[in-house]
């Protein structure tokens, strides 16, 4: 068991102290821990210390008091060059170095391998070229660092880290600033080398979503504890919603894996529709702040009246400041998927319109203060 | 990009054949240096008179072997020391106008030499300061002038972190140095006062063959130095925080770059006074000649393209077809501040060194 366990927090205060200044603490009685072969996410809102334990665990900063363990030893029992040996750093520092190439920047990882001047030897440049491979910048070996993208300077960033051929890899914010698309390659990249290198990775991050489904071990930081388990029963036991205790709008929802942004309720609506078409209709009605109270497939019956009907858009807003005018509040709607489209009823109201779109324009109107 | 294999052969082909190219143009600066002057020299005289001065017309061999030597010999120290004591501040302050003259370094080690040579006048009576003692007090109090300055700045950059706010503050300091030596003067000897005006006006003309035995073993020191601190300097080019993450031990690395630079910067602000610019610009060419930025290449590389910039420089001062001379420092600055200019401009686009 002490084998597998590469990193661990007992009662770690973490924080700032000079010799003038009082001791600033930013948290304290942190017990956490990272296995071998996993992927750690370490999440909470900003300011609420991450980066200052990431700093910690690196060894830029002292723990304040408390044990701290790397592999099967204490922390400070490691000389600098012999802790670069077992964890490497990635920051959210942005590297621009002019005429310096991919390689040469990897090449940088080798530093406590090599001799005082910093040649490579052989078997320095495989591991070298592995760690490029491993990130896929096959290819870029011979590019300037300063003139490739975000997502492949990070990827170099991460195969420099790769080549300190450390058991540990901490990373903060390895994703921030990147599009989806960069963000889940190095999400990706970061997993597969949790599976097939057994390393262990910590990273810090605010996307809860990749968090949730990659992680195996997660870090909440909240604002009084750090709450540590597996993904699914932080999410469960509803740690999330004391993620950002200053704005109780926010709802973590379990089955979706996120946060929504939860609305004021506008009303109720019945719909009517089936297949995708219904799927699509309900996202929309949500968006708008309606509450889908019955689901049915089946077309319902749609209660006669005398209201004035509206068939063609745009509306126009004479006729929409007569409906306004009578006080009509759509809080209980009935939507019905028909051969010409979609019509809406609601009491002393009656719309027949061709698209989606023009449905929600209507009930946006609907929903709006009126224009002075 | 470079293409890598050119006619199938290697890139190291290449590699050496960048520094042999410098090293030819090196020669010949120099031998056009030693050739030019108020009195020419031609290629056929020099050349013999440097391996045989005693069959050479003794006229032309006292002024190669009295002056003309000693000062190509200066330049080239300066060159190589100016540059390679600007390229180390420029990787560990991670800022691409860091030099030894913009961050106050010089004006540290002239402080020294101004408390040395005001102070003298009382307690070395009788001392020459052209002695070779007299040189190696000179070339001490550069050092520690250079080398508190150098503590002093990188105090106020880990506090400041700004880069810019840290080079203010290097110009302030530096003003404020000038203000104190100022002060010492105004209450120094009249003796000891001379000494010191006709020191401030050093060019690289000045340095006796006494103070050569000074400067050359000094500067190869601080040379040496930055040879074994090249590792170091790579591991800074990503920040003090990525140096720390890879195993580095920052006390000696900065305790090694920091003395280079001193004694770098400070022997040679000692032998001929202020040089301004060279230190900042040759990393630069160096960077954009050899395409890289690792300290085991850049070291030699800038020290070589450094010693031909300055006796380049010299030519120019020395004003083929006039009778008179211009100072090296105006030669360098008139030169430099273009160049400058451009580098903050390319800056812009490229981010840092």
């Amino acid at each position: 068991m002490v084998e597998d366990r590469y990193l661990f927090c007992k009662g770690l205060s973490i924080g700032y102290q000079d010799r003038i200044t009082p001791s600033v603490v930013v948290k304290s009685n942190l017990t956490i821990r990272a296995l071998r072969g996993e992927m750690v996410a370490l999440l909470g809102g900003n300011g609420v210390g991450k980066s200052t334990l990431l700093r910690t665990l690196a060894g830029f900063q002292l723990p304040l008091s408390g044990e701290l363990w790397i592999h099967n030893k204490p922390a400070a029992e490691y000389r600098a060059d012999e802790l670069a040996r077992e964890m490497s750093f990635v920051s959210t520092e942005v590297v621009r170095v002019a005429h310096l190439t991919v390689r040469e920047l990897v090449g940088l990882g080798r530093y406590p391998y090599t001799n005082w001047f910093g040649e490579l030897n052989e078997k320095d440049r495989e591991i070298i070229s592995k760690a490029i491979r491993d990130v896929g910048l096959s290819g870029y070996e011979d590019r300037q660092v300063s003139r490739i993208s975000d997502g492949e300077r990070q990827r170099a960033m991460i195969a420099r880290a790769l080549a300190q051929d450390t058991r540990i890899l901490v990373l903060d914010e390895p994703t921030a600033f990147l599009d989806i698309s960069n963000k889940y390659e190095i999400v990706r990249i970061l997993h597969q080398l949790v599976k097939e290198q057994g390393k262990c990775i910590i990273f810090s991050t605010h996307d809860l979503h990749t968090a949730l489904s990659m992680a195996d071990r997660i870090w909440l930081m909240l604002d009084g504890e750090v709450v540590e388990g597996i993904p699914e029963e932080i999410a469960e036991k509803g740690y999330f919603d004391s993620l950002f205790p200053g704005n109780p709008q926010l709802k973590f929802d379990v089955d979706k894996g996120d946060f929504t942004f939860s609305k004021n309720r506008t009303g109720t609506v019945r719909l009517s529709a089936s297949g995708s078409t219904r799927r699509m209709a309900v996202k929309a009605l949500e968006r708008l702040g309606f509450e889908i109270v019955e689901e049915e497939t089946d077309r319902i019956a749609i209660p006669k009246n005398t209201a004035p009907k509206i068939t063609n858009l745009p509306v126009d807003s004479a006729l929409l400041s007569k409906i306004l005018s009578n006080d009509l509040q759509p809080v209980e709607m009935n939507v019905t998927q028909t051969e010409q489209g979609w019509s809406l009823h609601l009491p002393g109201f009656t719309a027949e319109v061709e698209t989606l779109e023009e449905l929600c324009r209507t009930i946006k109107l609907l929903t709006l203060p009126q224009e002075s | 990009m470079r293409s890598r294999k050119f006619l199938g052969m290697h890139v190291r082909f290449w590699r050496e054949a960048e520094i042999i190219l410098l090293l030819v143009l090196l020669c010949v600066f120099f031998l056009l240096d030693l050739m030019s002057g108020s009195v020419p020299v031609s290629l056929s005289q020099s050349i013999p008179a440097l391996f045989h001065p005693s069959a050479a017309d003794p006229t032309i061999a006292s002024i190669l072997y009295q002056f003309r030597l000693p000062k190509a010999l200066t330049a080239v120290m300066a060159g190589a020391a100016l540059s390679v004591a600007g390229l180390q501040m420029q990787t560990i302050f991670r800022n691409p106008v860091a030099g030894p003259d913009i961050l106050g370094i010089s004006s540290g080690s002239s402080l020294g030499v101004a408390i040395f040579v005001l102070s003298a006048g009382w307690i070395f009576k009788g001392m020459s300061l052209f002695s070779l003692a007299g040189s190696w007090g000179i070339v001490l109090a550069a050092w520690l002038g250079a080398g508190a300055m150098m503590v002093l700045v990188v105090l106020l950059a880990a506090r400041l972190r700004d880069l810019m706010t840290v080079l203010i503050l290097g110009i302030l300091i530096s003003s404020a140095i000038l203000a104190v030596v100022g002060v010492l003067q105004y209450f120094s000897s009249e003796s000891s006062l001379k000494s010191f005006i006709v020191w401030t006006m050093g060019s690289l003309g000045s340095t006796t063959r006494d103070q050569l035995w000074v400067l050359v073993p000094a500067v190869m020191t601080g040379l040496l130095l930055a040879f074994l601190s090249s590792k170091f300097l790579d591991a800074f080019l990503l920040g003090e925080n990525y140096a720390k993450s890879m195993g580095m031990n920052l006390r000696v690395a900065y305790l090694l770059t920091f003395a280079s630079t001193s004694i770098l910067a400070g022997s040679i602000t000692a032998f001929c006074g202020p040089i301004g610019f060279v230190g900042i610009i040759v990393p630069h060419l160096a960077r954009k000649y050899f395409h890289s930025s690792l300290h085991s290449r850049l070291i030699p590389g800038t020290m070589v393209l450094g010693a031909v910039v300055m006796l380049a420089g010299d030519l120019i001062s020395q004003l083929p077809g006039y009778e008179m001379t211009l100072p090296i420092n105006s030669v360098t600055s008139l030169l430099g501040i273009p160049l400058v200019i451009w580098i903050i401009f390319q800056n812009k686009k490229m981010g840092a060194i």
